[in-house]
């Protein structure tokens, strides 16, 4: 199967110093990747400039056989094949809006249209997505009453509610407690299969990363290691990747 | 003063009825793009461009043309300026709007204090008069109110997608940069518009208290933008009524009104809100740090 993402000699420039140097990698479906390293690696500016909210200075990135442009720019139809879960949202307070109105918003396309163009095959969808990620009774809830495991579902419901390629995690999993993050985890495993999504997510877990991802990145401005969880997460790796203060703990839920 | 008679009096008057169709188009589209900026923390940028409106009036008067004619350019463009200054400088906005604004309305009451003829009128500045609401003013606003609803009702997921992440919504293609921009233009016509009939001091609720009322009571973000709008032209409605009836000014009659609504909301909402404290209070966990400490995210 042919790459979903295709990075190569990716440098980006913030505020006037390379915060990502001559990156290479590949993506490809149903496999899960993940970019890992300490504070300020560079990890968010990968995944920015990945997704096309970055300008990059050099290198190219190619999703689905597309070249992204210089400005972040692809085509509509490419760019509707992939999915960003951020690490948080803007809700303050009472915000009005409901589980399902917000995913309904995933299935829309991009551009002016009025809400209730394709109502009924939108609710379907919504209904149907939202089943999927086990959320089904959270789907009249506002998206502010709920907790921080029940949002990251409600996120994958977003990103499940229309057909897919790419999935991009920015640090998803944080600040969720062992039940809800292995539950989260869980549930984007079983939907990668099923979708044929290509994952790429930021962690700052270890111990999740050696169990679920197929490829690691390990980035320090520029890869340090790239390879399968064993290969790139050995002590040698991380002391490299973290430097001398890291304890390289080996889980061993994988065997 | 208050029976019957007096009101189908004071109804059947040519400018109480442009009055009060004006205040009901200007309540309506504060409501509509308050429940927006509400949601996006614009509340205090609306309160800037309503002070800042005092100096594009100046400039009319000083320049010898219609206010209103130089007020909607200077609007927009003052929007845009401040929209780049908050995105580029490290400053808090909070801080920076503050700035601006009290800068601009010092500027402007110094100059107007400069201009003889102007000196009675700076309290009908200050507080509006919705009774001196032109035919043109009116035009102007179902204008305004036409292309505020076709941009709204067309990009309410954009609006939506980018009040709570903008990495989350240009993923999702939209124009974040075009939209945000596009917002803002809007809201400085409808208060430039606005400001004579509400005041610069009152502008500012004519776009904050309807929306809050609304979120107070509304579940459904489609719900919240009609209620809120619902809300702001009904408020204006009520309020001038009672302004024609007891001579008081109009201006601060229809925000007095939409106090005692949002009040009323408040108590609606309470219980409710009592019940679900622990589940609110959970989401209020989801807001990251970079975006309450950056509010440029939320422009």
């Amino acid at each position: 199967m042919s790459p979903v993402l295709i990075v190569r000699n990716l440098c980006v420039e913030r505020a006037g110093s390379l915060t990502v140097e001559d990156v290479s990698f590949e993506l490809h479906p149903e496999s899960e990747t993940a970019l890992v390293g300490p504070n300020g690696a560079g990890k968010t500016t990968l995944l920015a400039a990945v997704l096309g909210l970055l300008s990059k200075k050099s290198g190219t990135v190619e999703i689905l056989g597309q070249s992204l442009g210089q400005n972040g720019s692809l085509p509509t139809d490419v760019r509707t094949q992939i999915a960003y879960v951020p690490q948080s949202l803007a809700l303050q307070g009472h915000f009005p809006l409901t589980v399902s109105e917000f995913v309904g918003f995933g299935f829309d396309s991009p551009g002016p249209h009025l809400p209730w163009r394709q109502r009924q095959a939108r609710r379907a969808a919504v209904q149907q997505a939202l089943e999927r990620t086990d959320c089904a009774d959270l789907s009249s809830r506002l998206l502010s009453e709920l907790s921080g495991g029940q949002l990251k579902r409600v996120m994958l419901s977003f990103c499940v509610v229309r057909p897919r390629r790419l999935l991009v995690l920015d640090e998803a999993q944080a600040g969720l407690d062992v039940p809800s993050n292995e539950r989260f985890q869980r549930l984007l495993l079983e939907l990668r299969k099923q979708e044929g999504w290509a994952v790429l997510h930021v962690s700052h877990d270890l111990d999740m990363v050696r169990r679920s991802s197929d490829q690691v990145l390990g980035l320090n401005r520029r890869l340090c290691c790239i390879g399968t969880p064993d290969n790139t997460l050995t002590p040698e790796h991380l002391i490299d990747l973290y430097g001398h203060n890291v304890v390289p703990y080996r889980h061993h839920c994988r065997e | 003063m208050s029976d019957p008679n007096t009101i189908v009096e004071i109804l059947r008057e040519p400018f109480m009825q442009r009055a009060m169709l004006g205040g009901l188009i200007t309540g309506s589209l504060g409501g509509l793009l308050g429940s927006i900026a509400v949601l996006r923390q614009l509340s205090f940028f609306s309160d800037a461009l309503g002070h800042s409106a005092l100096l594009g009036i100046t400039l009319g008067i000083i320049l010898g043309v219609n206010p209103m004619l130089v007020l909607i350019p200077f609007a927009m463009v003052f929007a845009l300026t401040v929209n780049q200054l908050v995105e580029r400088s490290s400053l808090p906005t909070d801080a920076l709007l503050n700035i601006v604004y009290s800068s601009s309305l010092a500027a402007a009451i110094l100059a107007l204090s400069l201009v003889e003829t102007y000196r009675g009128g700076i309290r009908q500045l200050l507080f509006g008069d919705i009774l001196g609401v032109s035919n043109i003013d009116m035009i102007v606003s179902i204008i305004l109110l036409i292309v505020a609803l076709i941009y709204i009702a067309t990009s309410i997921r954009s609006q939506v997608l980018l009040t709570l992440n903008t990495e989350l919504a240009s993923v999702a293609g939209v124009q974040t940069r075009w939209h945000r921009m596009a917002f803002i233009v809007l809201l400085a016509v409808v208060v430039a518009v606005s400001i004579k009939a509400v005041g610069v001091l009152l502008i500012s609720a004519f776009v904050v208290i309807p929306a809050c009322a609304s979120r107070l009571l509304s579940r459904h973000f489609t719900l919240y933008m009609l209620v809120s709008a619902a809300l702001g032209g009904g408020c204006a409605l009520v309020g001038l009524l009672a302004s024609g009836i007891t001579n008081l000014p109009s201006g601060p009659s229809v925000v007095m009104v939409q106090f005692i609504v949002f009040l009323i909301a408040l108590s609606f909402s309470s219980r409710p809100f009592r019940k679900k404290r622990g589940f609110a209070q959970t989401g209020l966990r989801q807001i990251s740090d970079a975006k309450r400490n950056d509010p440029r995210t939320s422009f």
